[in-house]
């Protein structure tokens, strides 16, 4: 009787070693998984941050204004020239 | 207990076992050794384990937190998490400042010397630099040398795929300034540590600084993170700040003072631009200005910012402050007349003058005309203590309060020491000193129907509380005065903007140069836009104007198309059809 008593717990015993390691394992490696999406996320932080910049410089209005002037051969509005339409009005 | 089986003879069982001589009969056992020998074992064998026992207690005891630290050292790592500083965005948004990673290049010079010379040659190619100058760096004792700082990623990857042995890399942040030299002064810069050293920058070092965190983690044989021991220090990001600054307002204001300060071959020149209902400074410009992406060649008059941190004697733009003054004590109103010819008047011993003799002149002519003896008549009938009390309400002499770095106080002197002639100058803007942006700032009484609010460099969500300085009808009146100023009879029939009511007062002063009046001038315009319900004050100062040297003509155009163009930017409607400008041929030159 006490035989079969240790013979159980022992088997008992190796069973939940075993699965102690495979948790450790499991465990460690789902870590792994999310150090990595962590790492991409900063990335994607990173290049977001130079997207905004690249936006700023590309977008800037010295930049525009000369694009404007040279390449699509622009003017700035005067006064003289807008008609302004007053709501309601006829 | 069962019964043991009768012993059999152990000699006869075990003969076959053994080569014929039994356990119990083996002649070993016959011999008789002194008992000493065997205590002697016992005593070696007991000495050996209490040997074993202190060195157990020596190793669990004594020595092991540096066992523990030295195993842990084996497995656990200390990870640095760096924290990004925090972005500057202008009031729509659109980034101003923003921090980038980027990489330093060090060495470990005698590691490096071993490599071979075609590598070398590539690196130096790599780092912008000549072999010389790589060689030059390498060829130090340290045992650690920065080759160059703040390389961008591409360059560093391409540095590392290199191989060469002794050549490492480390990871900083460099600042990137997309708006460049337009915004230089308000922004300010960051030195290569990543801290503020000027303009927002500094003044919000606090909140736009980040604190870098630390974990503790296991790694394992390949270097990756498995697990971690302690808990995590998170790192905090700098707060992002958004300023009050409207960047297409900025770049109007920039351009348009440059191309005067061109134009005019001036020294320097200010520019601000402030909303008159809520305080935000929506542009702040200078000249000369630097570019913060690349300042590897600085000097002090480009880094100075002369709005913020420069005091100039104002002149004739303090007028109207003095006039709103007597007008607010009922002492005058806009219609009484002074005498104002021959356009001489000595108080003391010394004379002042106007420009122009203009013989009898109203409060209101006193101010389109910019007269110095009528606003000396009017100052000289009011008590000293008032007219203090007026400049220091609106912000002249006094500390600013608005949080930018340098901002100076200028000075207004105590009322005490003041003699009538003193008075009498600084009813018109000499003898008192302020900076570009105090001036900006008490223009607000008018524009704000005679209140004042702080200045502010971040955006601002609710309205500030006012505080009262004169009435609402006086400041009305003032604005009808000042709008005279631009009229074709005024001093500053440049500052016309087609299609807004538009007002200001021009102010064109000698500069001092150790003590003395020199004949050089700073020449200024301050305006409120649109009359009908003021939004913007826009105050300009250009420093010695080559050719003219007058407020009206020189800072007036200024004024006229940044606020053309920034109303139109802001979607104010326009409160006057017309669209023709009448600028008189020869326009009245005012005093100063």
């Amino acid at each position: 009787m006490t035989g079969r008593l240790c013979l159980l717990l022992t088997a008992l015993l190796v069973a939940c070693a075993l699965s102690v390691v495979s948790a450790q394992y499991k465990a460690r490696s789902l870590f792994i998984e999310l150090e990595r999406a962590q790492s991409a996320a900063r990335q994607l932080d990173v290049d977001w941050a130079q997207l905004q910049l690249d936006q700023s410089t590309l977008g800037k209005n010295a930049r525009i204004e000369e694009l404007a002037r040279r390449d699509l051969n622009m003017m700035p509005v005067t006064a003289a020239r807008t008609q302004y339409l007053t709501v309601g009005a006829q | 207990m069962t019964k043991m089986p009768p012993r059999p003879n152990l000699a006869g069982s075990r003969v076959a076992a053994s080569k014929g001589v039994a356990f119990s009969s083996n002649p070993i056992l016959q011999v008789k050794l002194p008992a000493w020998r065997s205590r002697f074992v016992l005593f070696v064998l007991f000495v050996a384990f209490v040997a074993l026992i202190v060195r157990a207690l020596w190793l669990q005891g004594v020595s092991t937190d540096f066992l523990q630290k030295q195993g842990a050292s084996r497995y656990a790592r200390t990870l640095e998490l760096p924290a990004t500083r925090g972005k500057i965005t202008d009031r729509n948004g659109q980034v101003l400042a923003s921090s980038v990673p980027v990489k330093a290049i060090w060495a470990i010079p005698d590691d490096v010397q071993a490599a071979p010379k075609d590598k070398l040659v590539q690196l130096a190619k790599l780092l912008e630099m000549s072999d010389a100058e790589l060689r030059k760096k390498l060829d130090s004792d340290r045992s650690f040398v920065y080759l160059k700082r703040q390389v961008e990623q591409d360059t560093a990857d391409k540095i590392v795929k290199l191989g060469i042995p002794g050549v490492e890399t480390r990871k900083e942040y460099k600042r990137f300034y997309p708006e460049g030299e337009v915004m230089a002064h308000v922004v300010g810069f960051t030195n290569i540590e990543d801290a503020g050293q000027d303009g927002m920058e500094l003044a919000a070092q606090k909140t736009l600084a980040g604190m870098t965190g630390s974990r503790r983690v296991i790694k394992d044989r390949l270097g990756r993170v498995v697990e971690d021991i302690e808990s995590i220090r998170e790192p905090h990001d700098g707060r992002d700040l958004t300023l009050s600054i409207d960047s297409k307002i900025q770049y109007i204001a920039f351009t348009q003072l440059k191309e005067a300060v061109e134009k005019f071959k001036a020294k320097a020149g200010g520019i601000i631009v402030v909303d008159a209902k809520t305080g935000e400074v929506l542009a702040l410009a200078n000249l000369p200005t630097y570019n913060p992406n690349d300042r590897s060649v600085l000097t002090g008059a480009q880094l100075r910012n002369r709005v913020v941190t420069d005091t100039f004697e104002p002149g004739s733009t303090l007028k109207p402050f003095t006039v709103a003054l007597a007008l607010d004590t009922h002492r005058v109103t806009p219609s009484t007349v002074f005498q104002t010819a021959p356009g001489k008047m000595t108080i003391g011993t010394a004379t002042i003058g106007d420009s122009h003799a203009h013989g009898p002149l109203t409060v209101a002519q006193i101010i389109e005309k910019s007269s110095n003896i009528g606003t000396a008549k009017i100052a000289l009938g009011m008590p000293p203590e008032e007219m203090w009390e007026m400049f220091t309400t609106v912000g002249f002499g006094q500390q600013p309060k608005f949080g930018f770095p340098g901002a100076v106080a200028g000075r207004v002197r105590p009322y005490k020491s003041w003699r009538p002639i003193e008075q009498a100058t600084m009813s018109y803007g000499h003898g008192i000193s302020v900076s570009l942006i105090q001036l900006a700032h008490a223009y607000l009484i008018f524009a704000r129907n005679g209140d004042i609010i702080p200045l502010s460099f971040t955006k601002v969500t609710d309205s500030p509380i006012g505080q009262r300085v004169i009435s609402a009808d006086t400041a009305l009146q003032m604005r009808r005065m000042l709008e005279t100023v631009v009229a074709p009879g005024g001093t500053a029939p440049q500052a016309q903007v087609p299609g807004y009511r538009v007002g200001g007062k021009t102010g064109t002063a000698y500069k001092i140069e150790g003590g003395k009046y020199v004949r050089k001038y700073v020449a200024s315009f301050s305006g409120i836009a649109p009359m009908s319900d003021p939004r913007l004050i826009i105050s300009v100062m250009i420093d010695e104007p080559q050719g003219q040297h007058y407020g009206g003509p020189v800072a007036g155009p200024v004024f006229a198309n940044v606020a053309a163009n920034a109303l139109r930017a802001l979607n104010v409607p326009p409160d006057s059809s017309v669209t023709n400008i009448i600028i008189p041929k020869e326009p009245l030159e005012e005093s100063m």
